[in-house]
């Protein structure tokens, strides 16, 4: 570990690279590359993306200030880019374990329930300090509808299906349109 | 993979409905030009080719049927897959002024037009002569392009990276890591979790208890 003296200077970066055009960077870190890493090694890698991102902002930030274009910020895509994977394959390993240990692939459980419109919709639980016959505020939302919302649920089916049938009528004008233009597609489609 | 494979496909920038695809690529500023949001065109009609049936890429030596230069063979530049174009080098060119300001009288180059698929063929890289080409499996196993004329394979064209640097000349500088260290696997699979090996490995105990929180 180095030993900072205050430890500013890690916000910004070499003192070789101060006034280049451009800084000569590798790749960012590949999926694969990362999922063979132990959680320690992801662990320190983040904090040495972390560091290596927040100084490449203040870079950014500087040369808004002195207005001149910042030396290669594809740096900042790459490192960014990096961390997103260390994210991803941490979720990953967490959602394997959870899949394993109870079944359940989310982290939050939840339930379907309907709507005061009637309209069916996936609920997340949240955490409350309190329970639910407590709370004010969650007793006073309706997870029900009550019959006279009965007419306004065919009225939202006729619609939903007037606009998929809609949509499958163009698909198919369109494709008769294109088998106009282009006969043999129209021929591939028959010999299937 | 699959978090990751779902998360990689929303992330394309979306293009509008009645997008018409130039030589541009989209996000510059050429192409902002060309076509500013809110633009609507008249619908191209291009016949619809699967990502697994494509046969050209960047980079592949390729003949021109018909046209101006029609016999003669170049080098793929730029594959526009949406109008199922191919823009050749140094072929099918037309001439154009570039680059007029206020002090300069503008430079004359040539500049190339795009080409259909059927108006280009593959090329055989013995003969060089066209040919009709299907995508065949091998004893291996790999997908590669066949020549139904002679049944050679047409090797893939070697692929560039976007930012220009060749993995071969490479050299590694102060902040970079080694391959050996980036490709060193240091992974065990355990039942325990991200947070709970990295407490193990750190030596933090948890003593506190969580109060009662409810789920709802």
């Amino acid at each position: 570990t180095t030993l900072p003296r205050k430890g500013l200077e890690e916000f910004f970066d070499d003192p070789k690279n101060w006034g280049e055009k451009t800084v000569k960077s590798g790749d960012a870190w590949n999926i694969k590359q990362l999922r063979a890493k132990s959680s320690q090694d992801l662990h320190k890698l983040w904090y040495v993306l972390l560091k290596e991102k927040n100084m490449l902002l203040t870079l950014e930030q500087e040369s808004k200030r002195q207005q001149k274009p910042m030396p290669s910020p594809e740096r900042l895509e790459k490192v960014e880019k990096s961390m997103k994977n260390i994210d991803l394959v941490v979720r990953e390993r967490e959602i394997a374990l959870r899949l394993l240990q109870t079944g359940h692939e989310k982290p939050v459980p939840g339930e379907w329930r309907n709507d005061f419109l009637g309209r069916t919709y996936w609920y997340s639980y949240k955490e409350w300090p309190i329970p639910w016959y407590l709370n004010k505020k969650y007793k006073k939302r309706k997870f029900y509808y009550l019959p006279h919302v009965n007419r306004f649920i065919r009225l939202r089916l006729e619609k939903y299906l007037r606009l998929r049938n809609r949509r499958q009528s163009l698909k198919k004008k369109k494709q008769k349109l294109l088998e106009k233009k282009f006969p043999h597609l129209a021929v591939k489609s028959q010999s299937q | 993979m699959r978090l990751s494979a779902l998360l990689s496909l929303a992330a394309r920038p979306k293009l509008p409905k009645g997008y018409r695809h130039g030589t541009w690529r989209p996000g510059t500023a050429a192409e902002r030009l060309r076509n500013p949001p809110g633009l609507r065109r008249k619908k191209i009609f291009v016949e619809p080719i699967s990502r697994e049936d494509w046969k050209v890429f960047r980079g592949d030596t390729v003949q021109v049927l018909t046209g101006k230069d029609a016999g003669k063979q170049g080098m793929v530049t730029q594959v526009v897959r949406a109008r199922n174009w191919v823009v050749v080098e140094g072929l099918n060119t037309h001439y154009r002024y570039i680059n007029r300001n206020a002090k300069y009288s503008s430079t004359y180059i040539a500049s190339e037009a795009p080409l259909l698929l059927n108006q280009i063929s593959l090329v055989d890289p013995e003969d060089r002569k066209p040919t009709e080409v299907d995508w065949r499996y091998t004893e291996e196993g790999e997908r590669v392009r066949v020549s139904l004329r002679t049944g050679r394979i047409i090797p893939l064209p070697l692929r560039q990276r976007r930012d220009g640097i060749v993995p071969e000349q490479w050299i590694d500088g102060p902040k970079d890591t080694s391959v050996d260290d980036a490709l060193d696997k240091t992974y065990t699979p355990s039942l325990k979790t991200f947070e709970e090996e990295i407490m193990d490995a750190m030596g933090i105990v948890e003593t506190r208890r969580a109060k009662k929180s409810y789920w709802y």
